[in-house]
């Protein structure tokens, strides 16, 4: 029989070198870990069917079946996922906008959802003094601001949704990037016996991402790029300009060029066909030209039930969001899928790797991006 | 027992100081003095390795005394250096060294035959082929080293230092000897040229003496077919083989009890009496090589002959012999028919053994720290993720190569060499090796043989975390005392010898962990992993588990909540039977739940800490 655990997560995943480090697999067995930014095995596992696997962002994915049981609905945008509504959001609170990196929309609907009783407790990704991205549960909605910000290096924020502890009773919201929130859906979906409190996760809030970078090696280059000054924050500027701003001690600031940090993609960032978290609630990133305001995609009732809740308590302003705008937010996620596609393709898995497509849909995706591009 | 026997021969002799170095096959000689060193008032140690043991022994022999040292093949190598010179400066009082060799490595980390070393240092050589001979033997080897003023080799091996036969005992010599050394006559092995001249002389006298020893006898009719030269448990096995094969009419066997140098005479009258000759020994063709010496010194007169042995691959040229392959060999120079046992008894005998012993990996003992701490050194080169290299060392915690020790041990030799090699890999990062160091060793090893490595690492600035595995125990050869355990061969109290102030004192950083708590001693090793300068050392200190067993109450009471285990599921895996493997543990495949063996817990309560559900229960006792 063909192995779906552990042996067959480290030769489908580890050693192709698509490990997401998503966090999906920690925190269920003793033999996993993460440390350092690394993800560790510690012994071996000969288990036919595991958790480690089914839950993995980088194991088999039906996009037609994931859309089904989340939406109801057959999977036809092929640009962005599907959606209900996509606006232009900020942060009313000043505080947040300037201190968060998504004109502080996430920071805030996760308190409001927090205070309102949506959940009890949201996972989030904090950085350690280090930058390293680590998974935390947060529970009071004044401890939220501690996780704004990104250090663009990929973490394991669901270890924490796995570890917990949670009580029984408590209702659960997690911010995650777009492999997080597949992995959360496939854990949802599976038909192993489960431990994880995914069922008690009613929102999940997906990030915009186009890549995220492996820590030791990227860290290493930007304390030798800083020569060894201690950094406080990493920002990266929109186009045109597409710096790596790296502000150290004493608010000094350092521009690294994008292609300096580029080897230090995950290999498997090349293959992601989501740039927009298509199996989210709520999806949230930048808008492109436009300063000081998020995309906020709408794709579930719960999502738009409290972004309005939101927006009627103040906590939020939004506005229509541009048309040129939304164009090319839908050019762009297409060509992250058409780039992942021919990225399958030449690892010669476009028929057997994770992404089960069909050809119609493949057909589209590769024609419709070229228009796009073109 | 064989090395009772050779004990016994020593006391008969009058031996008044007697120092080892435990290494099997060997323990039991010194094991067994150890034990009667006060009331025969003789003089036993534990030495801190086999050169010191047989520069203790020789130290007697220098002021007249009688003295014995034995050891194992291994030994030998490290006291070689010393015998090197003492063949040419000669000995005085009787001195016996006894070797016993380990064919087939049963517990050794290498095969050797190490009658080489007679032959390469000019030294009587001496093999007894029985119990009643080592003892016998062993007697008369201080008589001939006495006059030769030579020290004399016996050559055992595992299946006579640890067979048991009958011997009849002769009386017991008190020694009243009273030591002297002569200073007007210095014991040097200088002048050379004339010292190994005056060698030469005292081995032909020797060969003298073996020309007429009743322990070399030749048995089997006037004319034999064939002639089978023999040494060693070689004896017996030749004579079951004959039995077996009905064949005593047709050959004729020579036992050779010394076998260097070799009595050519007495082997001459015999070769002469057939055509064809079979060597039966073990391990190198060495009574074969040079027998065959002697008959292409002497072929004038002995004609042509045909030799079979290892050479004419009749018999195997490593490992162990047995009555099985001597009746084979023979059975095919003879040509005679011969079935040991129907194809179909041997099958059923097969199964049978198959169901009642299971084959079991090699394991650590219940309880046992090598394991918690090979844990650690698992997690925390994981860790780390430069696949650290752990350079190995003699000792139980060799089993560290195997999955007992969850195969972390990369490289095992002789005596304090994983400290010796982590010398060297440490200066290897210039060129570009990023893998991180690291070396165990024992506390028994660590004395023997790691601390000039040691300060050759401080010396030479070499970077490397040494752990050296303080099990208070030379717990492998069956628990003899050592400089760390405040207690002698002769059982009275001694100073401890501290590893931690002889480190510091070497200039090593050096910290001191239980490695029953496996988090800590996880993080400590990753830490000094990442610090790349200098020597660091983590002793690693919890007594051997059957040592402290003997001694004192388990330390917890450990117990399964067969609520919570949950078995092969996903989320375990049986982490603690399938990975950890401590004897202590058992898998119940009815329940599909752990449970604690408690005839064989030795309650140290680290499995309780690796278990992923808390399921494994530790109360203070």
């Amino acid at each position: 029989m063909e192995n779906k655990g552990l042996q067959a997560l480290e030769s489908c995943v580890i050693q192709k070198d698509l490990c997401t480090f998503c966090g999906a697999c920690l925190s269920l067995c003793p033999y996993l870990h993460s440390w350092k930014g690394k993800w560790l095995k510690l012994d071996d596992c000969d288990l036919a069917e595991g958790r480690c696997f089914a839950y993995c962002p980088r194991t088999r994915v039906n996009l037609e079946t994931l859309h089904q049981e989340v939406f109801g609905q057959s999977y036809s945008n092929i640009e962005m996922g599907l959606f209900k509504q996509v606006k232009m959001v900020r942060a009313s609170s000043p505080t947040l906008r300037q201190k968060a990196q998504t004109a502080g929309v996430v920071s805030a609907l996760m308190k409001f959802a927090l205070k309102e009783g949506f959940i009890n407790g949201a996972v989030l990704t904090q950085r350690t003094p280090d930058h390293l991205p680590i998974g935390r549960v947060i529970r009071r909605p004044n401890e939220i601001l501690s996780c704004a910000g990104s250090s663009y290096v990929a973490g394991p924020t669901l270890q924490a949704l796995n570890q917990g502890p949670w009580k029984d009773s408590e209702r659960i919201g997690v911010v995650g990037t777009p492999c997080q929130v597949l992995a959360m859906r496939k854990m949802s979906l599976s038909p192993l016996k489960r431990t994880t409190p995914i069922d008690r996760v009613t929102l999940i809030i997906g990030l915009f991402c186009t890549w995220a970078l492996t820590y030791e090696p990227f860290m290493k280059f930007l304390k030798n790029r800083v020569k060894g000054a201690r950094i406080r924050k990493l920002d990266i500027t929109p186009p045109p300009e597409r710096l790596l701003k790296v502000i150290t001690e004493n608010d000094r600031i350092w521009d690294v060029p994008l292609d300096e940090i580029r080897p230090f993609i995950r290999t498997t960032c090349g293959v992601c066909h989501d740039m927009t978290s298509e199996l989210s609630d709520l999806s949230v990133g930048t808008v492109e030209g436009i300063q000081g305001w998020s995309t906020v995609i709408i794709r579930t009732d719960l999502g738009e039930k409290i972004l309005s809740q939101a927006e009627a308590a103040r906590i939020v302003k939004s506005q229509p969001l541009p048309e040129e705008k939304f164009k090319h937010l839908s050019e762009a996620s297409l060509l992250k899928k058409q780039r992942a596609l021919l990225r399958l393709k030449e690892r010669g898995e476009l028929e057997n790797g994770y992404l089960t497509l069909s050809r119609e849909l493949i057909g589209r995706i590769l024609s419709e991006a070229n228009e796009a591009g073109s | 027992m064989g090395n009772e026997a050779i004990a016994r021969g020593a006391i008969e002799a009058g031996v008044q100081v007697c120092a080892a170095y435990p290494g099997n096959p060997s323990s039991e000689i010194i094991g067994s003095l150890s034990q009667v060193a006060r009331e025969l008032g003789i003089y036993v140690e534990w030495s801190v390795n086999e050169k010191v043991a047989l520069e203790v022994a020789t130290a007697a022999s220098f002021a007249g005394l009688r003295g014995l040292t034995a050891m194992k093949q291994n030994g030998l190598n490290v006291a070689s250096d010393f015998l090197f010179n003492l063949n040419l400066s000669g000995s005085k009082g009787g001195l016996v060294v006894v070797v016993c060799d380990d064919p087939s490595a049963l517990s050794s980390t290498n095969e050797e035959d190490s009658r080489l070393f007679a032959k390469m240092c000019d030294l009587p050589l001496l093999e007894p082929s029985t119990v009643q001979e080592a003892q016998k033997m062993t007697r008369w080897a201080f008589d001939l080293s006495e006059e030769l003023g030579l020290p004399c080799l016996i050559r055992s091996v595992t299946r006579l230092s640890h067979a048991r036969g009958n011997a009849e005992l002769g009386p017991i010599t008190k020694n009243q000897q009273n030591p002297r050394f002569d200073t007007s006559r210095p014991i040097i092995p200088q002048p050379v040229m004339e010292t190994h001249k005056a060698l030469h002389n005292k081995m032909k006298t020797c060969q003298d003496r073996f020309e007429q020893s009743p322990f070399n006898v030749y048995r089997g009719p006037e004319k034999p077919e064939l002639l089978v030269v023999t040494c060693g448990p070689g004896w017996m096995y030749v004579r079951e083989a004959l039995l077996n094969l009905g064949a005593e009419n047709r050959t004729g066997i020579l036992k050779l009890a010394t076998t260097w140098p070799l009595p050519a005479s007495f082997l001459m009258e015999h070769l002469k009496k057939a055509d064809r000759i079979l060597f039966v020994e073990e391990v190198d063709p060495f009574l074969e090589n040079n027998v065959k010496e002697l008959c292409a010194q002497r072929a004038g007169e002995l004609g042509v002959k045909t030799f079979l042995g290892k050479a004419s691959s009749h018999l195997p040229n490593v490992g162990e012999i047995n009555p099985d392959i001597v009746t084979r060999a023979i059975q095919q120079i003879l040509d005679e028919p011969y079935e040991p046992r129907s194809l179909q008894y041997a099958r059923e005998a097969a199964e049978a053994v198959s169901l009642l012993a299971p084959s079991r990996e090699l394991g650590f003992c219940a309880g046992c720290p090598h394991r918690a701490t090979y844990w650690s050194v698992k997690n925390a080169l994981a860790m780390d993720g430069r696949d650290g290299i752990v350079l190995g060392d003699i000792g139980c915690y060799t089993l560290g190569v195997r999955p007992a020790g969850f195969s972390q041990v990369k490289t095992c030799h002789a005596m304090g060499s994983g400290v010796g090699l982590a010398n060297g890999f440490g200066h290897l990062e210039r060129f570009g090796l990023n893998q991180p160091v690291l070396t165990v060793c024992g506390d028994s090893t660590f004395y023997h043989a790691a601390i000039p490595a040691l300060v050759n690492a401080r010396y030479n600035q070499s970077n490397f975390l040494m752990l050296i595995l303080d099990n208070s125990a030379t717990a492998m050869t069956g628990f003899q005392p050592h400089a760390g355990t405040g207690r002698t061969a002769m059982g009275a109290d001694a100073s401890v010898v501290d590893i931690e102030a002889l480190c510091k004192a070497l200039g090593a950083r050096v910290q001191v962990k239980n490695p029953f708590d496996v988090q800590d001693t996880t993080e400590t090793i990753y830490k000094l992993l990442q610090d790349r300068e200098g020597i660091k050392v983590l002793i690693l200190k919890q007594e051997c588990a059957l040592v402290r067993v003997k001694r004192q109450k388990a330390l917890y009471k450990v117990r399964v909540d067969q609520e919570r285990c949950v078995g092969q599921e996903c989320g375990c895996n049986r982490r603690c039977t399938r990975i950890f493997k401590c004897p202590g543990l058992a898998w119940d495949p009815v329940t599909g739940k752990a449970q604690i063996d408690e005839a064989i817990c030795t309650g140290c309560g680290t499995c309780a800490d690796i278990c992923p559900q808390s399921a494994i229960l530790k109360e203070t006792v």
